[in-house]
């Protein structure tokens, strides 16, 4: 059967109501789109900072930024090995996105290391001094050239400029290690926490122990830190009252080795943010310079061969005339 | 006012929509892990809800009806709350980035949540007035967001807690939501 219009009539008002009314909304969207439209991303800033700013480039990206603003788009968060797991829980943490093992076809995590020039091997070719992301490397063209200990961020981006390979990589020596890892307690401890709270009557710095203990046990600083961890004076007394025998002192310590570590590591990151932003403003404007340079040669060049000493023969030859004249 | 009052409480702690009538179940799971996360789902889920309540009124009462189209309005409310869902998400991504993208698939993912669509049709089923279903919309929301709040905090113990593996992540979850249904429970027949 054919369709004809009076078969079609009773669907056009609900056709029509719901056209309407999705126009409407559209149009509503659409003034509110205009009227909220987002001009830069502080999304990326955020994630910036918590990048260890080794500007190693090991994740791909050239450099913290870039990674940074490619995990803003979408990219995954375990392609930083200088930053380790502590990095990527702290990404999946701000993003509520499930932690990943670091992705090891990037590299591997190690011991965090420094560049060292031996010194009585290096010509002073300077080739290392630009390759140097936060401009830790000190020295000019023919001295030799050394880096600054504290300013280094391990990354080994000078080692393959460095026409005679004078330079290390060297371990640094880790912060002060404690006795047991927090790891390593929960794996011999047999008596859990019962909250029987004896602890927290015999406190003498008014810290809840118990609670700073569960805060501790599973790894969470940041809790530990509001639970005023570093308030503890480690006097021991929770210990001794410890129904379960629970060495919490010893996680207190662990816990505090985590902490004071991880705050060392902001502020480097902090420091080597700020080097690489300068390092990076530096090279823009030496190459904005070379630039200049070399059109100012272009022009010379075009005007012809040894135009420039002509010019200082003509002007010479008219400097001469002028003083002939007056005589 | 008594029965403004009467609405609201019936609809925070009575008949609470996430542990009494079930219903939202998916980000009350979704984002309950972390306290700052459900503080933002709770407000980006009151805004929608009050707004999404009070639409969905308008459009049944002045577009529906007159127009005798009753049977189209589960469609229109989908599309009223799409809409407003839309737009706490571009006003959010503008305001607030980073919740934005904490909340991630969960935002939009408020268009399928079936509290809103519930208090809309629930608005119609039991004829209430632009200032009750307004206010019903709102008592959902603040339900919504009290039990959220508190679950999240309670996730929030937990994960540092000894839990036995088999327990481990969505199982004690739904055993700590299961008992909060419980405990909700004592409230019935209080209105």
């Amino acid at each position: 059967m054919p369709l004809s219009l009076p078969m079609l009539t009773p669907l056009l008002t609900p056709v029509l109501a719901l056209l309407g009314l999705g126009l409407t909304i559209g149009a509503v969207l659409g003034f509110v789109a205009k009227k909220f439209r987002l001009e830069n991303d502080p999304v990326v800033e955020t994630i910036n900072n918590l990048l260890p700013q080794t500007q190693c480039g090991q994740c791909g990206y050239p450099g913290c930024k870039p990674y940074a603003e490619a995990i803003a788009a979408g990219d995954a968060i375990n392609k930083c090995p200088p930053g380790g797991e502590t990095t990527i829980n702290q990404l999946a943490d701000l993003l509520n996105i499930p932690a990943l093992p670091l992705d090891e076809s990037y590299g591997h995590p190690e011991v965090k290391k420094v560049a060292f020039i031996r010194e009585a091997e290096c010509i002073g070719c300077a080739k290392c001094i630009p390759a140097c992301p936060v401009d830790a490397i000190l020295g000019a063209p023919k001295y030799m050239h050394t880096v600054i200990e504290s300013e280094c961020t391990g990354c080994d981006l000078c080692i393959e400029p460095c026409p005679v390979d004078c330079i290390d990589l060297l371990p640094l020596e880790p912060y002060a290690a404690p006795i047991k890892t927090v790891a390593e307690l929960n794996e011999e401890e047999i008596l859990v926490c019962i909250n029987c709270a004896l602890c927290v009557d015999e406190c003498p710095v008014d810290i809840l122990p118990h609670e700073l203990y569960w805060a501790c046990r599973g790894n969470d600083l940041a809790s530990a830190e509001t639970l005023k961890l570093m308030h503890c004076i480690e006097c021991g007394k929770c210990d001794r009252v410890c129904p379960s025998n629970i060495p919490l002192v010893e996680y207190y310590q662990a816990t505090m080795q985590s902490l004071n570590t991880q705050q060392a590591d902001k502020k480097q990151a902090g420091k080597a943010k700020q080097r690489f932003e300068l390092h990076q403003q530096r090279m823009e404007k030496l190459k904005i310079e070379e630039e200049q340079r070399r059109q100012k040669r272009a022009e010379l060049a075009k005007k012809g061969p040894r135009s420039q000493t002509r010019d200082t023969i003509l002007a010479a030859l008219e400097r001469v005339k002028s003083k002939k004249k007056p005589s | 006012m008594t029965d403004i009052i009467l609405i609201l409480v019936g609809a925070i702690l009575v008949n609470n929509f996430v542990l009494t009538q079930f219903l939202g179940l998916c980000p009350f799971m979704g984002v309950s892990g972390k306290v700052e996360t459900a503080v933002g789902m709770s407000a980006a889920t009151l805004f929608v809800l009050t707004l999404a309540s009070a639409c969905s009124y308008l459009v049944f009462q002045y577009l529906l009806l007159p127009l005798g189209l009753e049977y189209l309005k589960t469609i229109s409310f989908i599309i009223v709350i799409a809409a407003v869902v839309s737009m706490t998400e571009i006003i959010m991504h503008k305001t607030s980035p980073l919740l934005y993208r904490i909340l991630g698939i969960f935002l939009p993912l408020i268009t399928s949540n079936c509290a809103v669509l519930g208090v809309a049709l629930l608005n119609i089923n039991q004829s209430h007035s632009f200032a009750q279903s307004v206010f019903y919309g709102f008592g959902a929301a603040l339900g919504f967001s009290l039990v959220l709040i508190l679950f999240s905090a309670m996730r929030e113990k937990l994960a540092l807690c000894d839990i036995p593996e088999p327990f481990q992540g969505a199982a004690i979850a739904m055993i700590t939501a299961g008992l909060m249904s419980l405990a909700f429970m004592g409230f019935s027949g209080m209105v």
